[in-house]
Order: C-alpha cells, then structure tokens, then sequence
C-alpha cells in the first residue's frame, strides 16, 4: 500500500502597532501531522492537530479508505533533499525595542503619517516522505513587516502602506523605504487619460484569472485559455508561475502536499510566453492526461487539492528605466478588480503613483484601468522588475500597457 | 477551571468546533470529512500592553495563561483601566440550535441530500465539470473573563455551494449557486430553484453582451445591495481605524450627513445565520447599532479598545475567525433598511440602466468595487438583455448620497463558503442583505 507522511510545524510572534506604538504581543504555535494511503484508486487520509502519532494515524487512514474517494497518486521516487533557511533575524527577546525603535525613526521621518499593523516573525518547517523513500525537509525563518499609513486628517481607513518581507533585518532600509513613500504620497501628481504602461503586482493583476489556470476549468472548456496548452499564447517577456525558492519567497518549501520538486523550485505555468502547464494536482493530471504541475495543497485532514503558495514573474530587468523610460503609474493598491468571462479587465485603483526615471515622483489621484487577458500579458506586456519601488520584497512587479482613465 | 490571578486583566475563549465538508466533482467523491477541533485562545492585559497565545490542546491553557501573566507586569488598578471598566461581566448559557444541531444529522443524509442536487449541473449542453459542496458548522464558544464573565453559547450553519464550468463555442462562464442557513431541513426541496438558477446562467451565457463602460443608473439586489453596504460603509464604521490618527474624531462625527436621507444601515448579531454573534469574542452582548440612519452618521462598531479610546459605548464587534486570533472590531449581519416602493416602481423611471442581480465579489475603501455575476439591462423601465460587467465602482460617499430609491422587502442573506477579510484574518462568516436599492449614477466597466 502506498503511504505518505507529512508533519508543518510553525511557530510565529506577532506585535501589533496602533498609532505608531505596539499594543499587543501574540505568539502561535502549531503542529499538524498528516497520513495518506492509497489502494485500488482510492485515497485514505488521517490528519491530527499536535504531535502526530504515525502509526494511530495510518490506521485512521486505512479505515477511510471505505468512504471510496477515487483518487490516482503514482507516488514519486527516492530522493533524500533537506533544506534549512533558519537563521536568527532578530533576537526574541530584543525583538519589542528593536521594532518600536525602528517605529520611532518612521515617526520622525514621516510625521503627517499615523502608522498601524503588524510585524510578524515566523519560523516553520515542513517535511514530506513517502513510501518510495521519498524524503524532504525544509524550514525556515521569515520576518513581515505590513505598515499601514493613515495621513493626519485624510479620514480615510488607509492612504498608503509599506511591505517588508524577508530572511534579514535593515531598520534604516524600512524606514528610508518609508521615507520615499511618505515624499511620493505629499507630491501631487497628474497623468492625462490614455494607454499608460503600468506597474503592478501579479496578484492585484492576475489573481482573479487564475481560475483560468486551473486544470478542470481548463479541460472543461470554460477557461479563456481552453486548448492553448504548449501554444506561445503571450509575450516572450513573460515566464510565470508558483514560487517555492525561498530566495523570492521567504517560508516557503520547496516541494509541494504531493512531494513534487520543481526545477529552481519553482512550478512555471508559462515559460517564456508559451503556456506550459495548468495547475494540477497528481490525481487530476492523471484524470485529465495534463502534466503534474506541482500544485498541491491540503488541508491537515484533507484530501489534496490545488495551492499557489506565492506568484512568481521572471524578473526582465533590475530597474524600471530599462522596460520604461518615460512614466509609468505604479499601483500600490487596486480595488477588486475582475475579469469578464470574455476577458476584459477592469480595476479602481486607489493608491496610485507617478514613475519617472526609476522612482516615485507623486501621488496620482484615484484611477480606473482597464485591458484584455491576452493584450496584457501578450502585444502589452514589457516586462518585470524588483518590487522595490516603494516596498522591499524579494518578489516581482509586473509591467504592462493598460488604459487609464480618471 | 482556569485559574486567574489577581491585578491583571485575562479572559479565555474555547470553541469547541465540529464540521462537515463533503464535495462530488464531476460525480466523484472529492472530500469527506467531519473534523471537530477544540481550541483556545487567551489574553492578558496589564494596562500597557496585551499578550496573547493560542492553545491547540485545552489541557495546557492554564499553563500558558500562567506564562502570559509572567510577561506582563502587575496592576493594582487594573480594573479602573479604561478597556478594562468598559468589558461586560455578562453571565449567559444560551443555546438555541441543541434540538436541530447538524452533529445529530447523520452524515449519510447530508451526503445523500448533495447527491440528489449533483444532476441539476449537468441539465444544460454546455454544463462541465460540475462541483457540489455540502458544509456544516456546530460550534460551542465558553468565555471566561477575570472580571467573572462566564458565557457558553451555539452558533450553527449549513448550507450548499454549487458550481460548474459553462462552455459554447467561445462563450464560457462560471456558472454559480450558493445556500446557507441554520437548520439542515432548509436545504430540503430546493430543485426547482436550482433548476432555474443552472437555466438562467446558462442563458445568461450564451445571450451576454458586453457592457459599453460609462455612468449609469444601477438597482441592486438585495444580495448585491449587502455586499455594498457592508464594503462602502460597514468597514468605514470599524473604528479600529480610527485609533491611529486622533484627527479622525473630527472627521467622523457622529450626526453629519453622509448619505441620501433615505438611507439607514444598522448592524446586528442576533440574527441567527452566518452573521449570527450573541456574545462577541470579548463576551460583549449583541444589540442593534445604527451606522447611518436617514442619511445621518449615527453609530461605528467597537471592540473594548476602541469604545474607551473613543469614549463610546460597546457594540458587540470583537470578533476573530477562530482561536488563533485576537478579536478585532469586525462586522456581524448588516444590512440596509428597507423603504416603501416595489421592484417595478424602483426600475420604472430608468430609461437606460443596469441591474446587479448576483455577484462575485466586492471590496472597498474610499472606492468601492462590486463585481457582478449576473447583471441585466434596464430600458425603458423594464428588464432586458444579459450584460457582462467587469466591475460596478464608485466613491463610497458619492454613491451613498445618489441612493434614490429602496424596495419595501428586507432579505438578509447567510453563507457558508468564503467570507469576510480584513487584514491577516479572512473568512470571516457575516450576514448582509437588504432591499432592492437604486442609485442614480455609478460608474460601470
């Protein structure tokens, strides 16, 4: 019988920050275990909360093999891989006056700015093993640091906001980061109506299309992406898909629910414009003749089902200036946008910026942009670079033509 | 028995929480399972600052509350503490789904209902890839507080969502239905419905046009009028936000206008369904606050935190999606109250408009976003052809000024799949509904 293990520990502190001032201190801890079992095309699953006890849980698992959940896994081969991205990034006992001194600097830095949210250290690790002696390790710790900027008097829930994630420490970066959004958020800025290249993040971009990416939605016809599968549908440029390096992703593992490792660890949907794969899981790739893209997830006590644990754009190049030379509107914060079932895009974007020789020169009052699917990613799309414009995150930024209007 | 200790603030909230999730795709089992996870969740507050843990096995909550008081430090006037004195000592067991909870259901009859709906998706031609979901929630919540709080209450949901992929040609949609409510013998008897939501989003895709982008005068339904409350104002009146910036006082007074006189959004957690908060998770009593009540800015929601900060009173709004978080000020059922014309009077005078009938998803902030699933054309003041529309938007305060008309009918509306984000907490179960509401003017994409 074929059987897999699973065990995710994750321990986190968090402080939380009103007014420029940290009022609460939570720390969260869990650990879950998994057990699977397959026989005759059917999957049993077992899952506890604390410490798993393996051999309880593979005989729960065993037992629900009678509830007859169809399910294919041909289970992968040996491999032994243990990856360890701990490493202390702030002293835990150091970490309260370390981030209310750092909180301090962004109050004199940008007074007109009432700062809010969270900081959260995290440390996990995952392990998977199968009885093919598959076995993988990975752990890691991660910091998160989410300002939210209310300006003096704007009346609004939020006006800007500042993201740090990441395996190291800099207060001087996170504070000069909040320095230039605070300068760009007190410029008033202008930018007629009209086709604009824009920069954006893939999820306030691509977030709602991933259905699209999905394999039942893709063999079933309803996907815009319906039959395209090995065809160069989009821009060269453009290489996308699930982040599992923690070098652009920090606290992910590097194999998904199912034990599949990625090359550079990273499951590509499209590679360099042509669609490569959808997202599937083992027993949905199997179901559909697709590719196992490396796409799953699962609940402690579930069945596997399909995750993206982070969106991963292939970086073009380091510098905005190098995709755009003139301006370009950056979007911190779109507002729901969608896609209709023919493909037309459209977004509010409420905190907006002007670009201009690589940086943020002012705020743009709130816009609207709109596009279609395949103009965006395809005859539109020019690039990606650092998500360093007004953040420090180890991800990417799209850029892309889009219309503008007020 | 938890034991607190002298010259601090502590509570301690269990949910002890059973489920169901049993999911058929294209006819084949996918999931079936019936977790019941009890977890805890516990702060202390020494006046400066809370500490907070959450517990996955209840035997070591004392433990863990001991080292949570070794953190913080001792204080003889805790009690005079602003939050502090502003915490109810309620004293309540009040349990209203014991003779219909879904763990006395058994689990074959929740499977064998989902089963008989699974050949409703697959009616149409162009119908693929069919997904049923039966889901069910039983919770038992017990809060203690060191102030002698001590509450033990149910909350309780069921429902179904429904789904399948729908293809013609190059037409494609995602075609969608969804119930929740609070007693398994509701869901019972709902084929013709389901018939004639599966037959109207079919025609829907294949008769949809795009929409020409412009400003229209838009109706909402009931469904899609909740949402709207619920992200234009609902999070607007979370006065969590407020704390921060001491300006926002000013701002946000109590009594300025800030709608058409028309219109009035309470907020309530008695009503049972998905938004169903008896006692919130700082064993506060539900009660009915206004936001806006004709057109005027009569209330904000609360947790301890922001009622002392604020100098106002409780709300009933501490809440967190489960024991791993610490309650923030959150909405329960919200709604906008109903006016006093029918649906033919509310689309009569629009000569060229639309009508938000179900929708996918909404967020907002200073702008709204809205985006529909089904939506149709008003002409001439009638309804007319299927239309395809990306987003609805527009300035919440703008919009809440151009309502001009509401239908004389409240549905309020429960859930049982996705739910309610704000910041690192999402899922958030909550109830919204409404009338009909017209608007003179959003922008349409």
């Amino acid at each position: 019988m074929d059987k897999e293990f699973l065990k995710n520990s994750s321990r986190s502190v968090t402080l939380n920050i009103t007014g420029g001032k940290i009022d609460s201190y939570r720390e969260k801890e869990q650990t879950t275990g998994t057990v699977r079992v397959y026989a005759n095309g059917k999957i049993g699953v077992a899952g506890c909360l604390g410490e798993p006890d393996e051999e309880k849980l593979t005989a729960q698992a065993e037992k629900a093999l009678e509830l007859g959940i169809p399910y294919v896994s041909a289970l992968d081969g040996a491999l032994e891989r243990t990856r360890d991205n701990s490493a202390e990034i702030v002293p835990e006992k150091e970490l309260i006056p370390t981030m209310q001194a750092m909180l301090d600097e962004i109050g004199k830095e940008c007074p007109g700015f009432a700062v809010s949210n969270k900081i959260c250290l995290t440390w996990e690790s995952g392990e998977y093993r199968n009885s093919n002696g598959r076995n993988l390790k990975s752990s890691g710790s991660s910091l998160a640091i989410s300002l939210l900027f209310q300006s003096r008097g704007s009346g609004n829930l939020m006006d800007a906001f500042y993201q740090y994630s990441g395996r190291t420490f800099d207060p001087e970066k996170v504070v000069a980061g909040c320095k230039t959004v605070y300068d760009a958020y007190n410029t008033p800025a202008e930018l007629e109506e009209g086709e604009w290249p824009v920069i954006i993040s893939a999820g306030e971009l691509l977030g709602q299309a991933i259905s699209h990416f999905v394999g039942e939605i893709y063999v079933s016809g309803a996907s815009l992406l319906g039959g395209k599968l090995g065809e160069e549908c989009f821009s060269e440029k453009l290489s996308f898909g699930d982040d599992r390096n923690s070098a652009t992703n920090p606290g992910s593992f590097f194999f998904d629910d199912e034990g599949t490792v990625s090359p550079e660890d990273r499951s590509l949907l499209i590679q360099n414009g042509t669609l490569k794969a959808v997202l599937t899981t083992k027993n949905s790739a199997a179901k559909f003749g697709l590719p196992v893209s490396g796409h799953a997830g699962s609940a402690y006590d579930g069945v596997p089902t399909l995750t993206m644990q982070g969106l991963y754009v292939a970086r073009t190049a380091d510098d905005i200036r190098r995709i755009v030379p003139g301006k370009a509107v950056y979007v911190m914060s779109a507002s729901g946008g969608d896609y209709t079932p023919s493909g037309h895009f459209a977004t509010p974007v409420q905190m907006a910026y002007l670009v201009e020789g690589g940086r943020l020169v002012g705020r743009l009052p709130e816009l609207n942009i709109s596009g279609d699917f395949f103009d965006i990613l395809g005859k539109n799309y020019l690039g990606a670079i650092p998500n360093t414009l007004a953040n420090c995150c180890p991800d990417s930024l799209m850029v892309t033509k889009l219309q503008v209007t007020k | 028995m938890v034991k607190f200790r002298e010259n601090y603030y502590a509570d301690v909230r269990i949910e002890d929480r059973s489920r169901t999730v049993i999911q058929y795709q294209d006819g084949n089992l996918q999931e079936f399972k019936t977790p019941v996870e009890v977890r805890a969740f516990l702060r202390v507050y020494d006046g400066k600052m809370w500490y907070y843990a959450s517990v996955t096995d209840v035997a070591h909550v004392q433990k863990t509350l001991d080292r949570l008081y070794d953190a913080a430090s001792p204080n003889p006037d805790i009690e005079k503490d602003p939050i502090v004195s502003k915490l109810e000592r309620n004293r309540d067991r009040k349990f209203i789904f014991e003779d219909h909870s879904v763990r006395n259901i058994p689990v074959e009859e929740k499977q064998a209902l989902l089963r008989s709906y699974l050949p409703l998706l697959s009616e149409d031609s162009a119908c693929a890839m069919p997904i049923g979901i039966y889901l069910d929630r039983n919770s038992v919540f017990t809060f203690r507080s060191s102030l002698g709080a001590d509450i033990t209450y149910d909350y309780q949901t069921c429902g179904l969502s429904l789904r399948c992929s729908m293809a013609e040609g190059e037409k494609k949609f995602s075609a969608a239905w969804q119930r929740g409510c609070t007693r398994f013998e509701e869901l019972k008897g709902l084929t013709d419905e389901i018939r004639a939501s599966m037959r109207e989003q079919a025609a829907f895709m294949r008769e949809s046009v795009p929409v020409v982008p412009g400003k229209y005068p838009v109706v909402l339904s009931p469904e899609a009028a909740g949402v709207f409350a619920h992200e234009s104002f609902g999070h607007k009146s979370e006065s969590d936000f407020m704390l921060s910036d001491e300006s926002m006082r000013q701002e946000w007074q109590i009594g300025k206008q800030v709608g058409s006189p028309i219109l009035s959004i309470a907020e309530c957690g008695e009503y049972p369904g998905s938004g169903y908060v008896p006692y919130d998770d700082e064993g506060t009593k539900a009660r009915k606050n206004y936001l806006i009540q004709n057109g005027i800015l009569a209330g904000r929601l609360h947790s301890g935190q922001t009622a002392a900060a604020l100098e106002e009173g409780l709300t009933g709004n501490a809440r967190a999606i489960d024991c791993t978080f610490e309650p923030i000020v959150r909405m329960t059922t919200t709604y906008i109250e109903p006016g006093d014309q029918t649906f033919e009077q509310l689309i009569a005078p629009i000569q060229k408009g639309y009508y938000i009938k179900t929708i996918s998803h909404g967020s907002g902030m200073s702008t709204f976003t809205i985006a529909p699933r089904l939506a149709y054309e008003i002409e001439n003041g009638h309804l007319g052809k299927p239309i395809q529309i990306s987003v609805i938007t527009g300035s919440v305060f703008e919009t809440l000024g151009l309502i001009d008309g509401l239908s004389n009918e409240l549905t309020l509306l429960s859930f049982v799949a996705g739910g309610c984000g704000k910041m690192e907490q999402m899922g958030l179960p909550v109830g919204f509904g409404g009338p009909c509401v017209r608007v003179s003017e959003m922008n349409v994409q």
